[in-house]
Formats: structure tokens, sequence, C-alpha cells
């Protein structure tokens, strides 16, 4: 943080760490997608009017019903990305890697990001991610290229997410499931996703749990006005909400070899969420008959994504964190090309990590839970 | 006292739920009789030092998962194994002091005998 950066000292520290980037996100069109979608999704869509537009932000940035736009009106931009408002093509995808010093990179739906609130029909919603997997295994994903994805699993739907593991197992393609956390409801700790996990937990496939926008600005209450209150507060209640869910209601008992991993609300409201949850449960435990040990001691089993790291904060505080969480559970992630990504500089940079962790972060945690 | 003992009440002045309070070594310990059995533990709770001894004695609510999508079985334990302080409900094994939710927390409990008809307080048992 303290020491000026220059595009050769970053490429020079970069070239000494394999970096693995758990949390990349493609920026797929509907109109791609749409070519794999079953029917009667493909002529609905075709039909609509939607064209490219379904990777375009701008007609949320400016309205009352949006608190933002995610480039802060002007001043975000990508030289290697399309983002924010063009469709991306696999051609780029090693472009933008290279631009930031990522190595080998996992990517989640940009889109199903935005879907996950729509919990009204979730047949949409499991339209649109079985015709996403087609449309990344057969167009985009290169594993032979370091270039993998999670695949979004439609989680209101169990008979369609069931669908949607059988078709990646034994794929090299797809390294993890992804449950975009916001819109999650009931929470993802209710017995009805167990079939879910149940499946993961058998093909040995990593549980991403993804923050996301979805619901965004009224993702507890209306009225906020500011993207800066709505993105800090919904992003970490979208994740928290969840991993509180999945803990107290047991499913690391009952899934112990499942791996669950969270992305995208960086670490510091870890600590709180655990000493928080473990001075309830001390008070209630009978509510959370399941579990064999602290809630907190769950959570620490997890592993996490470092975006976005709270590089600005007090090094010992931070320090802290991490060492609460334990560094032997930090995945680097990158978010990349969204507004507020993270290098791997942020990892090398920390003051008080040894290179030994650092090399775990930066790759070698996320080679053994995604099995890269 | 003899022994060692601390005397707190003769048996047949017991009746089941009953609590008595004696300082053993400047401690001050409940002394519980329930469904039948004597428990002896420092009333003081590990929390905020509230008097656990006074609280509900109640039994354990255990939970079994079965399989995948079924409701977590729930069910209690046939005893009452459960004492937990008013305060704030920090929940203790009766036998062993031991936290429920912690077992690193565990509240200190002295042994129970009754000689000629009188309930004492023994020695504080080792964890």
């Amino acid at each position: 943080m303290s020491q000026p950066d220059t595009e050769s000292r970053r490429a020079d520290d970069l070239d000494s760490y394999h970096v693995i980037d758990c949390d990349c996100h493609y920026m797929e069109s509907f109109t791609d997608v749409a070519e794999y979608m079953d029917e009667p999704w493909k002529t609905k869509f075709e039909g609509s009017n939607f064209d490219e537009k379904g990777a375009k932000q701008n007609l949320s940035s400016f309205f009352p019903f949006s608190t933002g736009d995610r480039q802060a009106h002007g001043k975000i931009t990508r030289e290697h990305s399309s983002y924010p408002d063009s469709p991306e093509t696999p051609e780029r995808i090693r472009e933008g890697m290279s631009s930031i010093g990522v190595d080998e990179t996992l990517l989640i739906s940009h889109l199903i990001l935005a879907g996950a609130g729509t919990t009204a029909d979730d047949t949409r919603q499991s339209a649109f991610a079985k015709a996403y997997v087609e449309y990344m295994s057969e167009e985009v994903l290169d594993p032979d290229d370091g270039i993998y994805g999670l695949a979004p699993i439609p989680y209101a739907d169990i008979d369609a997410s069931l669908e949607i593991l059988d078709r990646i197992e034994g794929s090299e393609a797809y390294a993890g499931a992804c449950f975009v956390t916001a819109g999650a409801t009931p929470p993802l700790g209710n017995r009805k996703y167990d079939p879910l996990y149940e499946r993961c937990e058998d093909m040995g496939l990593p549980a991403v749990f993804h923050t996301g926008g979805a619901g965004l600005d009224e993702y507890v209450r209306g009225g906020y006005q500011e993207m800066l209150e709505t993105h800090t507060l919904g992003f970490l209640e979208s994740n928290m909400s969840q991993i509180v869910s999945l803990v107290v209601q047991g499913v690391p008992e009952k899934f112990p070899d499942l791996d669950v991993a969270f992305m995208e609300s960086g670490v510091t409201y870890l600590p709180s969420l655990i000493t928080r949850l473990d001075e309830e449960y001390l008070k209630r435990p009978e509510e959370a008959p399941l579990l064999e040990k602290e809630p907190g001691k769950y959570i620490t089993d997890f592993y996490y994504g470092t975006q976005p790291l709270e590089v600005s904060a007090d090094p010992e505080f931070l320090e802290k964190c991490v060492d609460m969480v334990g560094p032997e559970q930090l995945m680097y992630a990158s978010d990349y090309p969204h507004w507020d990504y993270d290098r791997p500089t942020t990892v090398i940079d920390l003051p008080f990590l040894s290179e030994e962790e650092k090399r775990g972060i930066l790759s070698e945690n996320a080679a053994e839970v995604f099995g890269l | 006292m003899s022994d060692g003992l601390v005397e707190v009440k003769p048996d047949d002045a017991f009746e089941n739920g009953d609590r008595e309070f004696v300082r053993v070594d400047g401690t001050e310990v409940g002394v519980l009789q329930v469904e039948g059995e004597y428990y002896a533990l420092q009333n003081y709770c590990l929390h905020d030092g509230g008097p656990v001894c006074e609280g509900k004695t109640h039994r354990k609510l255990l939970g079994e998962f079965t399989e995948p999508g079924k409701r977590v079985e729930r069910t209690y334990t046939d005893e009452e194994c459960v004492v937990s302080c008013p305060w704030h409900g920090w929940s203790y094994d009766i036998e062993t002091g031991d936290h429920l939710g912690n077992g690193d927390l565990s509240l200190p409990t002295y042994e129970v005998v009754v000689e000629d008809g009188v309930v004492y307080v023994g020695d504080l048992k080792q964890p």
C-alpha cells in the first residue's frame, strides 16, 4: 500500500507467483446465451428486443430504481475488457488475465448475479443457467489453457439444479458450483437445498457462494440513495445471511466432505460475524442441535475469496482478521473486470503475510480446493 | 462439617427440584435435587456471574440428521441433565458442568455425599 508502484515493479513481483483467480467474470451477453436456450425461452428472448443489451448497465445507472452506476458515472474504465457495456469475446479473456497478472481463472457468470433476484419465476433462471452452462462449455471455457468455469445453480429449482450438476459431472471445464447468495429465500441452509449439497459432495465439487447485486437497492429496506450505501451493506448481508443459515442449520455436519467457499465480501466482516454468532450460540445452543462445535469454528472451515480486500485498514487489524479466518482458508479473487476488482498485488503487498502464506492465497489453496 | 464435608440439609427434607446454597472454600455452591439425584455446581455463571443454580433444569434437545431434504429430527433426552442460567441462558450439563455449546467452558462441580441421612457437599471434582 505505502510504497509507490510502477508497472515494472508489479510485473516483476507478479512473475514470481503463480496466480489462480477464483472469481473472474466473463461478460456474456443474452444474445450469445440465448442460442443455447430451450424453448419457450429462446423464442421469448428473440422477441423481447433485448438484443445484446443484457450486458449493459446503463439502463439502471441513473433512474431512481437504482442507487447508482457501477462505473461511478464515467470514472472507471477497463482497457482489457468490454466491461461494462458490450459482450465479451473469449479471445480477450487471456488479455484481461495478463493485464492483472493471473495465470489460471475461474469464470462466474456476470448476468446470473442479477438474475438471482428473480424469485417470482424460477424457470427463467433455470433456462438461463442451463443455456449458460452449454454456451460457456462450447465457446468459452478452455481448461487446457487454465480457463475454468463455475456452473450457476438455479437453486430455487432443485430438479433443474440437479440436471446441471449431472451435465457437468466429469467435466474438466467446470471446477465448482456457484450459488448466488443474493435473493436466496429461504436461506441456503434450508433442508430443501440438501440434495444439491449432497450431489456436490458426492461429485467432489466445491460449493461456491457468491454475493451479488440482485435486489441490492432494496436488499432489506427501501430508500437508500447511493451505491456506496447499498453496495457496502448489501454485499455483506447477502453473504452473512447464507453463512449463518448454512452453519446454524448444520450443513457442514450433514455434508462434512463438502468444500464451501464464499466470494466477494472481503475478510473483515468475518471476525465480526464469528464473534457475534458464537456469543448468541452460547445463550441458545439448543437451536442448533446438529453442531458439534461453536458456529464460528465452522465459519473458519469455509474458504473465502479475498476480494474486495480491505487493504486500507489498519494493518494490525487486517492481520488479526486474516489470522482469525486463517490464511490457509483464503483464496485470491479478482472480481475482474468489475468496478472494485483486486489485482494479485493486493495480496503480495500485505506486510504481515509470509511468503508461504502468499503463495497459498495466490494459488495453492485454490489449486487444492478446486482440484486444479 | 465433618471430614471436609459441608452440610446442606437432611436428605428427607429435599424434594425434587429443591435447591440449597452453601459456601465451599469461599465459593457459593448450589445443591440441586433433580429427579432423585443430587448435583452440586458453582453458583456463579461463567458468562457474567449469574446465579446459574437458581435456573431452570431441563432435558437436552438432540438433533439427528436422518437423510438429505428431511427435517432434522429433534428429541429430548429422557433425563433432565441441563441447568440454564436465568440471566442469559448459558446452559450446562448438570453432571459435568460442561457448557452445551462449548465444552472448553466448564462450570466447577462438586461431589455430593449423603451420610446418615444428611446431604453434604464434598470435594471439587477434578475436570
